[in-house]
């Protein structure tokens, strides 16, 4: 077959190579057009033509800004607030997945039924009712206003439900018959089983909230409790003639994510691949 | 997190130590595990219940009452769906959302499967494409609106490449006729790479024999992909198109941070959600923004059913 198609398909790869090439050109030329800006003075970001090498390097617009915005606060809030919510919902998705997988309690389908359904519910669709539930719960200008209402996943459980339900049977048993009660069997045989799926549960709920702007746009009034993304949208209405300071915080801010996901791609692959949700 | 290490405890300590006589031994398991299964649970049910099916149901109690947030709710039964579908802002916002759902789930929809079929051709360096295409996904999308803002600048890099190929650059964010198609560019931008991953997931699940078929059957390229592919991947697509549509309906950020959170110029850029913002914290109306989730809650579903009736049912080999 390869014989029979040999130069018709070294054509088609070729022609398929220069596509992704192509593709992934496109993907990285924003990126690359941030960078180049962050690193000019604000006259030479502002020339027509644009020009794509900075000359000199500007590397003061990295400093300046930290004395302009508190992006250190920022950072702080934003890594507080993600990994809250990320503890949170590695405890919670992952008891209540495994109850779904492998515990029969009468109404468990319910349950399950209940869970599956929050899937259909958009955070933003909520966000009115959600805003006046906040306030009227005294969690609005807080961290506990930004982490509550994301501390669960319905599509955590359903992921950990998947993880939980693939353990064979007998592991259990043998556990019951040690006389184990359920949480110790969660705890000390089952979870340990799933370890790769619990990282790439991290990781997305991480990325999730890290990148979550429309939750503390609607908590967070105070400059103090700015994460990252509400601090860079905040700073760009007040400084948007300032493109190079602009385009330093954005590179900023993709930095960590970036860094994050290049270090466990993997196990971000694995998650949209097995899940196919976000 | 204090009640479930409670919960934790209690439902471990029980079974273990005082093992109950053999006669009772079948019933009290049965008990044991119900007490287990919600204990397990009920964390997680309570906060679902209290920040996402609550808040739904919530928006249905509240579409019925008149309020500023500052002044003392009154009851005015369906005022706010009357008077929201006399308000020619709300059908703006409706048409808008619309509209770039119809252009952004198809478009992201066959462009995230053709990288997908092309990424699967076992071409070197895969690993690496599929971090270019997936990187901005998971990159923020306030970051990445504040870099496009800067691109689409009148006087930004894309107007002048397009100068380069002799075409006409708009002032992208500041033209009505360009400000939402200027979003739609970049949310596709945005997103493809991510379901093409789901694409790719699909395809791998193809199996081999049914392209060495085809193979041998002599059937060419795209007649593999149209009769062997593309039937295969119905689920997929099924999931990804409904996934596109829920996420395009409810499209916030992107137009918020790109019009300053006005939904201009002249409301070209107002979407569903950006308006049900707009009621609460710029015009004080409560009701007709909880009439508008109400509403945003019956179009997505109507769409997912409808999606259903098209692609739901999965064609089997």
């Amino acid at each position: 077959m390869v014989k029979a198609h040999g130069r018709g398909r070294g054509v088609a790869r070729g022609i398929y190579f220069l596509i992704l090439v192509g593709g992934a050109l496109l993907m990285f030329v924003p990126f690359a057009w941030s960078l180049s800006t962050s690193l000019k003075g604000l006259s030479q970001a502002m020339t027509y033509p644009p020009i794509w090498w900075p000359h000199p390097f500007a590397l003061q617009n990295y400093v300046k800004i930290w004395s302009i915005v508190p992006i250190g606060q920022w950072f702080v809030n934003s890594l507080l607030v993600a990994s809250a919510v990320t503890a949170a919902n590695l405890v919670f998705d992952s008891l209540a997945g495994y109850a779904l997988a492998r515990i029969e309690f009468r109404g468990r389908t319910l349950v399950y039924f209940g869970v599956v359904s929050m899937l259909m519910i958009p955070f933003q669709a909520v966000m009115l009712p959600l805003y006046i539930l906040l306030k009227d719960m005294g969690l609005l200008d807080n961290y506990g206003g930004m982490i509550a209402p994301v501390a669960v996943s319905a599509m955590g459980i359903f992921l950990m439900r998947q993880a939980f339900l693939a353990l064979p049977q007998e592991l259990e048993d043998a556990a019951r018959i040690d006389g184990a009660g359920r949480f110790r069997m969660f705890l000390q045989l089952s979870l340990p089983l799933v370890t790769p799926t619990l990282l790439t549960l991290a990781l997305m709920i991480f990325l999730a909230s890290w990148n979550n702007f429309l939750l503390p746009l609607l908590v967070a009034n105070r400059a103090a409790l700015w994460t990252v993304p509400l601090g860079i949208v905040m700073f760009q209405q007040e400084y948007f003639v300032n493109w190079p300071y602009l385009m330093a915080a954005a590179v900023l801010a993709t930095l960590p994510v970036g860094i994050v996901f290049l270090l466990f791609q993997r196990w971000f692959i694995r998650g949209v691949a097995t899940t196919g949700l976000k | 997190m204090a009640a479930v290490g409670h919960a934790g405890r209690s439902s471990s300590a029980g079974p273990g130590l005082d093992a109950p006589p053999a006669p009772r031994r079948g019933l009290d398991i049965r008990a044991r595990e119900t007490r287990a299964g919600y204990l397990f649970t009920l964390p997680s049910l309570l906060v679902l219940f209290l920040f996402v099916a609550g808040p739904a149901l919530y928006a249905f109690y509240l579409s019925l009452f008149s309020w500023s947030l500052l002044n003392h709710m009154h009851f005015v039964g369906f005022a706010n769906f009357v008077n929201l579908v006399h308000l020619p802002l709300f059908w703006t916002a409706v048409g808008n959302t619309v509209v770039f759902a119809a252009v952004v789930v198809p478009t992201q929809t066959l462009v995230a499967l053709g990288i997908a079929t092309v990424m699967n051709q076992n071409l070197p360096a895969r690993g690496f494409f599929r971090l270019a295409f997936f990187f901005p996904a998971i990159s923020s999308s306030a970051a990445i609106s504040i870099i496009f803002m800067w691109i689409y600048n009148k006087f930004g890099i894309l107007n002048s490449f397009l100068g380069g190929l002799h075409l006409y650059g708009p002032n992208w964010l500041a033209n009505p006729a360009y400000a939402l198609k200027a979003i739609m560019i970049m949310n596709i931008w945005t997103t493809s790479g991510y379901f093409m991953v789901v694409f790719l997931a699909g395809l791998q699940a193809v199996p081999r024999e049914l392209y060495e078929a085809a193979a041998i059957d002599g059937a060419s390229a795209w007649q593999t992909f149209r009769s062997v592919t593309v039937p295969l991947l119905r689920p997929t697509t099924f999931f990804i198109v409904v996934m596109g549509v829920i996420g395009t309906l409810q499209m916030f950020d992107q137009a918020f941070i790109l019009s300053g959170g006005t939904g201009g110029p002249l409301h070209s850029t107002t979407t569903i959600v950006l308006l049900v913002y707009q009621f609460i914290f710029s015009y004080g109306k409560v009701g007709l923004g909880a009439a508008t989730t109400v509403l945003l809650f019956v179009f997505t579903l109507l769409a997912t059913i409808g999606i259903n009736r098209w692609l739901g049912t999965a064609t089997q080999y």
